[in-house]
Parts: C-alpha cells; structure tokens; sequence
C-alpha cells in the first residue's frame, strides 16, 4: 500500500528531473601529443596530451573534422605530421538512463535504510505490545490458537493481516538465515 | 500376514518395466481384469526408460476397477500436476537442506508432457495449452536474459556512479560520475584529473585542488566514505538477506547438483545483493562483482521460473533454467556469451543435457545484447576493460607466456591456502561473532593502504584497464613514459627505452600486487557480497604487465640475439605488454577457480580477437597443472569442503574398494526401519514417525520376509496422512494403512506418494559403481538387497561421509538434514 506511493512518488522526481537536464549524449574524442611536440621537433619526453572533444556526426569523427577547424591556423599546412598522431573515437551515452539509474539506486538504498531502521527501532516497541495482548489470551504460543483468534479480525483487516503474517513468515526466514550464518556458521563462512 | 503370494512381489521387483504392465494388468492377482485401452497405448516400450518411476504405478492402479478411490486418484494426480489444487499440497516439494531425487522429478516431468500430448487433440484450448506449454522455457529464459541485462546495467551504472563518489561530486548533474561530467569538456590538457565540472571534496569545501591540505581531505573522504558503504552493506545484508553475502558460487554449484537451500534464491537475496553489491564495489574492497553477478542471474532464474509451473513447481526441471541464468550472469560480467555458457558447463552445472545448452547460449545471447544497448560504460562495450589487439606475437613468447602460468599457478595457490586457512579460523573462532566489525576493519585497513599508491586507489576495473592497454597516444600513464619521439610519420609506435618513470610505476605495481594479494585474502569470505574474479584477474594483470615490460626491455636491449632477430629487427614494437599482463590475469583466474576452456573463451571474448588463443590456452594449461601439483582443489571446491555443502564432485575419483554392505545404514545389530505395505495402523507409521528420523523408509511386503515392495519419503507420508485425516472420513488411528495391492473398504490406501520403483543394489556392489550411480543418475538414496531381501539403504549423505572418511576428513562436517 505505501510502496504503491513511493513507487509515484519515485517516478514524480524522476520526470521532473528528466525534463530538465541538457548534456550532450554523443561525443567525438580526439587525444593529440602537444602541438608543440610536433612542430617543434623536440626528441623524447614530451608527455603533454590535448584533448579535443568536438560535436560531429561518427562518420566526421576524424582529424580534418574535429581538429584541424581549431588549430589549423597554428599548424598551417603540417596537417599531414599532425594529424597520424591523433586518435579519434566516437562515444555515445544514454543521460536518461543514468540519471534514472543513479535516482532509482538512491531511492533503493534509502528505502532500506529507512526501513531497517522501523524494524531495529520502532518494530520491537510495537512487537512488545502486541504480543501482551497476546498473552492476555493464550499462554501458549501455539500456531493454532494465534490462527484461530486472529480469524474473526480477519474480516476487518484482510489485506493488512496477511501484509503482517507474511512478514512475520519473512522475518522467521531471516532469523533462521542469520542463525545459519552468523551464529552457528554452518553456510558461507 | 502374507496375503500375496511370493510370486508377485518378486515380478515387480525383478522382472523389466513392461513385464510389469502386463502382470498388472492381464494376470491380476485379485485384480479386476478390463484392461484399460487408453492407458496402455500409452505405454509404448520405448516410453518407458528405466527412469520413470511413478509412470507405471499410475497405469496399473488404472488397470483396477475394484477401488473407486484409485481411480479418481489417477485423475488427480494428472490434474494435480496441471496445477489445480486438488492434489496433496506439497508432494513434489522438498524440505529445507534437503536433496532432490533427480530421477523422480525428470519422471514426474514426463508424465505430465505426456499428459498434455495427450490432451492437445481435445480442443483448442488444450492445444493452446500444449503450445505454450512447449515454449515455456524459451520464454523464461527470454525473461531471464532480460532481467538479468537490465540488473547488470543498474549495477554497472549504481557503481561507477558510487565510486567516483568517494573522490568528488559533478554538482550541476549529480548523477554523473567523473567521465560523464567531464563529457564534452576539453578546456583542459589531457591528464587524469579533473575538469572544471567536476569537483573534488577539497573543492566543494573551497580549498584548492593540491596541496598538502587538499591531499588530507580527500584521503579522509575517501575512507569516510569506503566506511560508510560498507558499513551500509554489511548491516543491509546482516538485516535483510544474510543469505546474500559472499559470492555465492560454491552455494549455486551446490544448489545446481541437486541441493534445496531454501531462500537462498528469493526475492530479498536478489535485492540484497543487486544493492549490497553497488556499495561493496564501490567501498574500494578488493573484490569484484562478476561471481554475485551469477548468484544474481540465479535468484532472477528461480524468480521468474515460478511464472511457469512446468519449471516452477519441478525442482530437476528448475536447475534447467538456472543452469541457463548462470551462464547469463557470466555473460553480462565480462561481456562474454559464449564464456558465460562454457561457464556454465564446466565450472557450475552438474546435470547439462544439450537442451539446456541451447537455452543458456540463447539466455547468454539475450542478457549479453540487452546489456549493450544500455550501454553502462559508454564504450559500446559491455565491460570497461574491452581492449582491441592486433598485434602479432612471437612464438619465443610462448616461454615466457607459460612462465606467467607458473607464476599465475603459484599465486593462486598461496591465494587459495591462505583464504581457506583464514575463513577456517574465522569459522571456528571468535571473530565469527563480529561480522560487521570485521567488514569495517577490512574497509579501513583496506582504504588507509590503498589510496597513497594511485594503482590501487582506482577502481580495480580500471586498473585492469590500464595494464591491458597498449601504450598509444591516449595513454599518458607512468607506465607509458617511454622515451619516444612524435617525430616520424609513419611508425607509430616504436621501441623505445623504459624512463625511470616506468620502473617507478612498476615498483608501485609490485606493492599494489602484494597489497591486492594480501587484503584479497582478508576480503573473500566477509560477510558482504563479494566475488574474486576482479582481484584474481588483477593480481594476474599486474604480474603479466611487469614481465611484459622486462620483456620489452630485454628485447630493446638486445635486439639483435637470434630470438628476437627476425620479427623485431624492422624497429617496430614487437613485444606487447599489456598482452602479457592479459595473459598472466587467465593464469591466475584459471588457477584460482580451475577452469581451463571457459576462461580462455572470455579472455578471449574480452580482447575480439582469436590470435592469442594459443598464448592464453599455454597459460591457462600450465597454471591448471602448477595449482593441480600445488594444491588439490580450486576456490570454490574448497569453500565447498569447508563448508560441508553436500556436493558429489564428479571430478574426483573414487579409488577404495569397500562394499555397498560397509557403506549402508543400519550398520550391524541395529534393524532397520521398514513399513510393511498391508498391515500397519496409521498409528503404527506415526509411532514410526516420530521415533525415527530418517527421510525415508522402504516398504517390503512383511516384516519377517523383507521382500521390497517400495520407497516411501517422509514427507510424503506425513503430508498424505495429514491430508487424509482431513478429507477421508473415518480415518482413526486404527485404520491400516495400505501401499500396494488392493485397496479394501475401511483402509487408507497410499499407492500414489508410494514409489515402486526404487533404484536397488546389491550388498556386494563395489563402492566406485554406487558413487558412480549417484553421481550420473543424481540419487538420493539407494536400497541395499541380499538375495533379494531388503538388506538396508544409502543414500547420498552416506556416500559422502564414506568419502570423507576415504580421505581423512571429519565425516560430520558434511551440511546436511
């Protein structure tokens, strides 16, 4: 019942944020030694990269397409040295998804978090006092009977009965699961 | 007490599964004569292999028409399997830590395909029926494959996203991690920091981007941050799923070879994992999310195979699409379809017939082409370490390429020793009671050593990145400083002497691979997901690169010795050394886990290209062999072993020569438990019941002839009692209960939950042949005979003791109910 409004409420952020974001999603990467390296005939260690990112279509990701229209003014006709040192690769990406991705991962976690929380703090306080009104009816702690009291509230509350026995059932899982693991190390060690 | 005649019992014990339709059909002892004409059309000869078991105990209790109540079992044990709820709940099923009976399930299959053949000529309905029926593990495996493309994606982009965290922010769009903010920024000269979009810690708190001062702050983000992720993962996994720890590969083995390890493939272990994986890789522990990334596929396997009764609701039929799930996680791991199937067959799978192999290149297809559309790196690959070679090699390159698998063997070994060594003390002792702390601890040491050297601050990934590549122009890495030239046109790349830039990088790498090596062995068993096939390939990568580079060297240093003559005397470079480090990663995977084929196929998937298949096989082969001599087992064996999983490895050989009879349960002067087939009360079986614990008992036909009639489970019996007390009137205590033969008025007749067909041996049948059955036929138990008298059972938990005990293990280790 609550999930159905964060679900909403995720999806809510998720368009707004969608809308609004403006990066580019293709890109032509071009990785050139330094200008200087090359004109200037220096031997040996000239480290220095310039990257050139440029907007073009794939089929224009090259040397003449990206480079040479911002610095063929410099390099003036040595093109043809310059230009086999380059490497050009053309990228794209989905913005969309990542960011939808990233909000969905953060909502997740959050929710988890929040979550573990309600049941490290709140559950117990709650669990205390339900299991007193409980042991105002039955001593024993027997499937049947807990069935059986509970099967006239079963009109009222259908839905939120069987949300409680499941997570009672899921909870029996877990305690067991961590019994295996952490206490008695029988799994996964 | 006999009522039968010995006659009939000894011709469904002993004679061949036809025989047995005829006698119970035409001969009758007592049994009504008309022979149902449907039914035995059924049965042509050839239908009926030795293997379905409950098949001919359906057609011959339709052969008796004195027992109404048997006749409408029939009709309910083929609408049971249609799905309708008429049926016993929960026959078929398992109990937790049980193992399934391979055969029964696969018979149990059968029975219900030839029911839905059978029906498809009655209408359109049915035919539609049978249609979708045939195609429903295309379609679940289709499922799966998409599932399992869109998690990895999730995962891939949750992870970069999150690690880059650790180091600074892109403020205007949070979501982006460094690369993707820098997106289309080149006001900067090429280096590896950052732009003027993405911020550092030490920015956002508007100090400078070096210094002293800056340097403290991000050291401190960083490790407040691997803190806090791991501590997010470690409590998530201890609160929600603790199942969802660890890699969970020795567990889907297990589980695959016929294991029932309930939760261990449900929903909160999915999520648990898919979000605990996210912050665990990007804590900066040293471990890798490949192998969770098939426990993943898995848990979506199981999830979505209950959409489809057929592989739902039939635990053998189940492992089919499991099998198939697995070999898509390792195909959405490394990018890898055709790895992640040979994965599949030679490291995962116990039971691969060439439909499954089908379905899981398909599923590998499907996972592998939806990852890639998603695109998570933005490199048109679905890993981030792909690399394209075309570089040649020599053959002298073999000997040091066989080196590296030495090298790989030795490394792994020592890997696997000291983590199993580790996980043991941490199993027996009292650091097993701290879980969290441990992980936290870890995380810390981990991230106070790694950030100040830059090859283990990055993401591991990346640094397998790195060393695979080539040094071109667009690497500007230390390791790449050589002393070349830009000068000349028309040779690229050539040789050229290493700067002491180089040996300073190979000196830190030499740290990175003792640190990776050592924090691995503290890492692989904490109780966060956590897979080891990133860290092994590391290790392997960073070995690799540094004999490549002493290679390199050698061959600029002397490149006129004969080896090097021919191929590298042009000038070009003609040792690569990122080929090295890509086979020296193989030699250490394949010696940490042992697989040979598969791995060779996803390296070689990773590079696109078939030429260093030799290479990488000669490594692979050599590290197999080194770690074989080294050590017996691989990882995931040992983890196996140490944990007691019941796991009949067909690898090994049985080499002793005990007897069935040494082997069986009950061993001397004590009885075994039996169930006559007419003359029990229901309270005699329930007194059975609770006195014994066994998960099955066998029926003879009387206590003093012990003449086997059947194999009865307990579960089985519980839940058709338990189901009878409640539906059938008159039930008491009193009532006996009836197994075989005619059902009379006033008795309850189990006939269904009863089977007849019990896999027997005899006492003297050597041990090698009972492994051997158990292993190609996936038991569950056996049934010991003498003269044919029941003699006593083994089942698989026996085997297993037996082997231990062969091998001078502790025979109670083994994990079992």
């Amino acid at each position: 019942m609550y999930l159905k409004y964060v679900i909403f409420a995720l999806f809510i952020t998720c368009a707004s944020w969608v809308s609004g974001a403006s990066y580019e999603d293709k890109r032509c990467k071009c990785v050139c030694p330094s200008i200087a390296a090359v004109l200037n005939n220096t031997e040996g260690s000239e480290y220095d990269r310039k990257l050139y990112i440029g907007n073009v279509p794939p089929n224009k990701c090259n040397c003449v397409g990206v480079i040479l229209p911002r610095v063929g003014e410099i390099i003036k006709g040595r093109d043809q040295e310059f230009c086999p040192r380059c490497e050009c690769k053309y990228e794209n990406r989905n913005t969309t998804i990542i960011k939808v991705v990233v909000i969905i991962v953060i909502w997740v976690i959050m929710l988890l978090v929040a979550y573990m929380g309600f049941l490290i703090c709140l559950d117990p306080l709650i669990n205390k006092r339900a299991k007193a009104s409980y042991q105002e009816h039955t001593n024993e702690e027997d499937e049947s009977t807990i069935s059986g009291t509970s099967q006239p509230m079963a009109s009222r509350g259908n839905v939120l009965n069987r949300v409680t026995h499941q997570q009672d059932k899921w909870k029996r899982q877990v305690r067991e699961q961590r019994r295996n693991i952490y206490d008695r190390h029988t799994m996964l060690n | 007490m006999e009522r039968f005649p010995l006659k009939s019992s000894v011709s469904k014990a002993g004679t061949t599964y036809q025989s047995v339709y005829k006698k119970g059909t035409s001969a009758g002892n007592g049994r009504g004569g008309v022979t149902p004409e449907d039914d035995m059309v059924e049965i042509a000869p050839g239908d009926a292999t030795p293997t379905s078991h409950g098949t001919f105990q359906l057609y011959e209790h339709s052969g008796r028409n004195n027992s109404n109540a048997s006749a409408n079992w029939d009709a309910v044990i083929f609408s049971g399997m249609q799905g309708d709820a008429d049926d016993i709940p929960g026959i078929g099923q398992y109990d937790d830590f049980h193992t399934i009976d391979w055969q029964r399930d696969i018979a149990r299959d059968r029975m219900r395909h030839r029911y839905i053949v059978k029906k498809r000529q009655d209408s359109i309905w049915d035919l539609i029926k049978g249609a979708h029926d045939a195609w429903s593990g295309w379609v679940c495996v289709l499922l799966v494959g998409v599932c399992t493309g869109v998690v990895a994606g999730v995962i891939d982009i949750g992870a970069s996203w999150m690690t880059d965290l650790k180091f600074g922010i892109c403020p205007q769009a949070f979501w982006f991690n460094r690369e993707q903010c820098c997106w289309s920024n080149d006001e900067i000269t090429f280096d590896h920091t950052n732009c003027s979009q993405w911020l550092t810690w030490p920015q956002v708190f508007g100090e400078s981007r070096d210094g002293a001062g800056a340097y403290i702050v991000s050291y401190l983000f960083y490790i407040v941050w691997a803190l806090l992720f791991a501590a997010l993962s470690a409590s998530l996994v201890r609160m929600f799923a603790p199942y969802a720890c660890g890699s969970g590969i020795p567990e889907i083995k297990t589980i695959l070879s016929g294991f029932i390890i309930r939760g261990y493939l449900g929903k909160w272990t999915l999520i648990i994992k898919v979000v605990g994986l996210i912050l665990s890789v990007s804590s900066g522990l040293s471990l890798g999310k490949e192998g969770p990334m098939v426990h993943i596929a898995s848990c979506l396997g199981n999830i979505l195979s209950y959409l489809f009764p057929k592989y739902g609701r039939n635990e053998a039929k189940k492992r089919e699409i499991l099998s198939a799930a697995a070999a898509a996680g390792v195909s959405v791991a490394f990018g890898a379809p055709i790895g992640g199937v040979l994965f599949s067959l030679e490291e995962v799978s116990y039971y691969f017939p060439l439909k499954t192999l089908w379905r899981s290149f398909f599923c590998a297809l499907i996972a592998a082409f939806i990852l890639r559309s998603i695109n998570p790196f933005g490199n048109e690959h679905s890993v981030l370490f792909f690399v394209e070679y075309n570089k040649p090699w020599i053959f002298f390159e073999l000997i040091p390429f066989i080196g590296l698998g030495i090298i790989g063997g030795v490394i792994a070994t020592i890997f696997i020793k000291a983590n199993i060594y580790w996980c043991r003390y941490r199993k027996y002792s009292k650091l097993g009671q701290y879980p969290v702390t441990e992980v936290l601890v870890v995380t810390l040491i981990t991230a106070v050593i790694a950030y100040p050297n830059p090859y283990t601050r990055m993401n591991t990934s990346q640094l397998i990145y790195l060393l695979f590549n080539q040094c071109g122009i667009s690497n500007s890495d230390p390791l790449c400083r050589y002393n070349r030239n830009f000068t000349g046109v028309n040779t690229a790349i050539e040789r050229a002497a290493a700067t002491s830039e180089v040996y300073n990088a190979m000196g830190l790498l030499f740290l990175a691979l003792l640190l990776k090596l050592v924090m691995t062995v503290f890492t692989f068993g904490i109780k966060v997901p956590c897979g080891l096939f990133i860290p092994s390939l590391a290790l392997g990568a960073i070995a690799g690169r540094i004999v490549g580079i002493g290679m390199e060297q050698l061959a600029y240093t002397y490149q006129n010795i004969w080896i090097f003559s021919g191929e590298c005397s042009t000038g070009d470079d003609c040792i690569t050394p990122g080929l090295y480090a890509m086979v020296g990663a193989a030699a250490v995977l394949g010696g940490v886990t042992r697989m040979t084929v598969s791995l060779v196929v996803i390296m070689f998937e990773l590079t696109g290209g078939v030429r260093y298949i030799v290479p990488l096989m000669a490594a692979a082969m050599a590290s197999k062999w080194v770690g074989d001599a080294l050590g017996r087992q691989g990882i995931y064996d040992a983890h196996i072993a140490l944990n007691g999983y019941p796991f009949l490895d067909s690898k090994d050989e049985f080499q002793h020569t005990s007897l069935a009879a040494d082997v069986m349960q009950p061993k001397r002067n004590e009885s075994l438990a039996v169930i006559t087939q007419d003359s029990m009360t229901v309270d005699d079986v329930e007194t059975l019941l609770k006195e014994t614990e066994h998960n099955g008992y066998p029926v003879v036909v009387s206590k003093e002839s012990q003449y086997l009639v059947g194999f009865v489970l307990r579960r089985d019996l519980n839940l058709a009692i338990a189901n009878a007390r409640r539906t059938l009137d008159g039930i008491t205590g009193q009532t006996v209960v009836v197994f075989a033969g005619p059902a009379t008025p006033g008795t309850l007749p189990l006939n269904r939950i009863l089977d007849m067909a019990p896999i027997t041996v005899t006492d003297q049948t050597p041990m090698e042949t009972v492994v051997d059955m158990f292993r190609k036929l996936g038991l569950r138990q056996t049934l010991v005979t003498h003269n044919g008298r029941l003699l006593g059972v083994i089942t698989k938990k026996d085997v297993l003791r037996h082997v231990k005990q062969m091998d001078n293990e502790d025979p109670n280790s083994v994990l079992f109910n």
